[in-house]
């Protein structure tokens, strides 16, 4: 299962990295070792990259859309859920 | 009650299409499936055969019949803590879900606005007839169970099992979108398209992979417990006053009567199934332990846990039960709503249909007989009844003028009631429809709490 949600994620699906990184860490790295364990461990682990990569895009991302919404004028209206009042 | 039910099997609720006549938006019908009555085949095995919980999986037939007393004992011993175990484990999830339709019908306006009602005709006046919408939606579901159990009958499995993914499909997405929409409407929070989008992907086809596929048995159960939530407020939502009402008393008593006469649709369909030996298409249940075949286990794994047990999935061992470890394998409770596309469509979901599948049934834990684990057996509840629970909960905190105190009472009132069933599950050991008593109960402790001159000042 693991070597199909591995390159599953890669379809924009860090979601799927996370289900397999933490579905799978306890066999992967706590559980004494056993033959496929060493596959296990390296979908996992590229399963972490991906994800934490995901992420750190997607904090950007949101960091710089939600600072800077206001100032985008039309562009900010790319959203759909404005805050309606409040922003001075 | 060490009795293994041998040829446990689920049945699956008919799909029911919505077919509404021009104004009605939304109907819902639905269907259930029986499930398997194993009760019959365990029987077989003989009274006496007071097998420890060892004995999962084991055909009755391995084991000699012995009426010992002793062993009547520890079986109703047995029964006993076999059903206080799975009442648990069936509360937890059906709290979860009517959790989750409370705070969001509390929370979130949308869910009980009225433009319900525009969704009729509008030139009409909105309350017209609400027996009419009932009787509307009670026949498209028992048509739907009838074509369930055609399609069942004949095998075109094909078509029900698309019909399911499409469904889920719709569901998982689209409904999911809608619900973020307004939770973020709500707390105003700013969101852009292409991380609302990335959201709901990920959602959508995690959760589809899960509920269809493989996946941890608790994200499993998390994505039927959402889906069910979701399914609740659009019936919340879209449903009239008194249709609502209406709907869950009818539905109680159909559900009854299909499972239990002996002529009725839902028990055909399971007859069939076991008479062909097979499980049911992928069922819309949920399942509080699931046993899960992952082809990477062999059988010199040491011993594991029931939730990740493993073996080949196609090869279920013949020891156990047949039809059950397919079925629990294959037991991906989807939950299918499936659509209907209306021609004077407005915003929103218009008809839906759900497939549900409202039984409690017991089942084996499905283990390669190398493994030694205890009793591990889980009960399965359809996901139409979650969606009804939640559907009687929410409205009730939705329109109740006590309040707090009716949607309290009708949450108690469902959970005595799924407790007296589970308890009826576990003397009678057959399928049995899991929403009259329930609905019942909160149907009476709603209009009682209701009228009750309780107001808080």
């Amino acid at each position: 299962v693991y070597f199909i949600f591995f390159p599953g994620g890669f379809a924009f699906l860090p979601f799927l990295w996370l289900v397999n990184v933490v579905w799978f860490f306890r066999e992967a790295f706590i559980k004494p070792a056993y033959t496929e364990q060493l596959q296990i461990k390296t979908y996992v682990k590229r399963s972490a990259v991906g994800l934490l990569l995901w992420v750190a895009v997607l904090t950007t991302w949101i960091s710089i859309f939600q600072h800077f919404r206001a100032e985008w004028g039309a562009v900010g209206d790319y959203l759909s859920f404005t805050i309606p009042l409040g922003i001075p | 009650m060490g009795q293994i039910l041998g040829d446990q099997q689920e049945t699956n609720v008919a799909p029911e299409p919505t077919e509404a006549p021009p104004e009605v938006t939304v109907n819902r019908a639905r269907s259930r499936g029986g499930s398997g009555a194993g009760g019959g085949g365990g029987g077989g095995g003989g009274g006496g055969n007071g097998s420890g919980p060892e004995q999962n999986g084991q055909p009755p037939a391995a084991r000699p019949a012995r009426v010992v007393e002793a062993e009547e004992d520890e079986d109703e011993e047995l029964t006993l803590k076999y059903g206080a175990k799975h009442v648990i484990m069936l509360f937890v999830p059906v709290t979860l879900c009517m959790v989750v339709v409370v705070a969001t019908i509390k929370s979130v306006s949308f869910y009980t606005q009225n433009d319900g009602q525009r969704l009729h005709s509008s030139t009409e006046s909105p309350q017209l007839h609400p027996e009419r919408y009932a009787t509307i939606m009670i026949t498209v579901i028992i048509v739907m169970t009838l074509v369930l159990v055609l399609l069942y009958k004949y095998r075109c499995y094909k078509v029900i099992q698309g019909w399911l993914f499409l469904s889920s499909l719709l569901l998982l997405f689209f409904f999911s979108y809608i619900y973020l929409k307004e939770v973020f409407k709500t707390y105003n929070l700013a969101m852009d398209y292409f991380t609302l989008a990335i959201i709901i992907w990920n959602f959508g086809v995690v959760g589809m992979m899960c509920i269809h596929w493989k996946g941890p048995l608790r994200l499993q159960q998390a994505y039927l417990i959402m889906i069910s939530a979701l399914m609740a407020l659009v019936f919340i939502k879209y449903l009239p006053e008194w249709t609502a009402w209406l709907i869950l008393a009818v539905i109680s008593v159909y559900d009854l009567l299909a499972v239990l006469c002996p002529k009725g649709p839902l028990r055909i369909l399971v007859e069939t199934a076991q008479e062909r030996n097979e499980p049911i298409f992928p069922a819309l249940i949920y399942s509080s332990t699931m046993v899960w075949l992952v082809n990477m286990a062999d059988t010199d794994r040491p011993k594991r846990n029931s939730t990740e047990a493993a073996s080949p999935q196609q090869e279920a061992p013949e020891a156990v039960a047949s039809p059950a470890p397919s079925s629990l394998s294959q037991d991906d409770g989807g939950f299918s709503p499936s659509w209907v596309n209306q021609q004077q469509h407005q915003l929103g979901p218009l008809q839906s249909t759900e497939q549900t599948r409202r039984e409690i049934q017991e089942m084996p834990s499905a283990r390669p007989p190398v493994e030694d684990d205890d009793e591990e057996r889980g009960v399965k509840l359809g996901l139409g009844d979650f969606i009804f629970y939640s559907m009687l909960v929410g409205k009730a905190s939705a329109t109740a003028s006590g309040d707090w105190n009716t949607t309290l009472a009708c949450f108690v009132a469902i959970l005595i009631g799924l407790c007296l069933t589970l308890l009826l599950l576990a003397i009678f050991k057959k399928a049995l429809p899991a929403l009259p008593i329930s609905i019942f109960f909160g149907l009476v402790f709603y209009f009682a709490t209701d009228n009750l001159p309780l107001r808080p000042a």
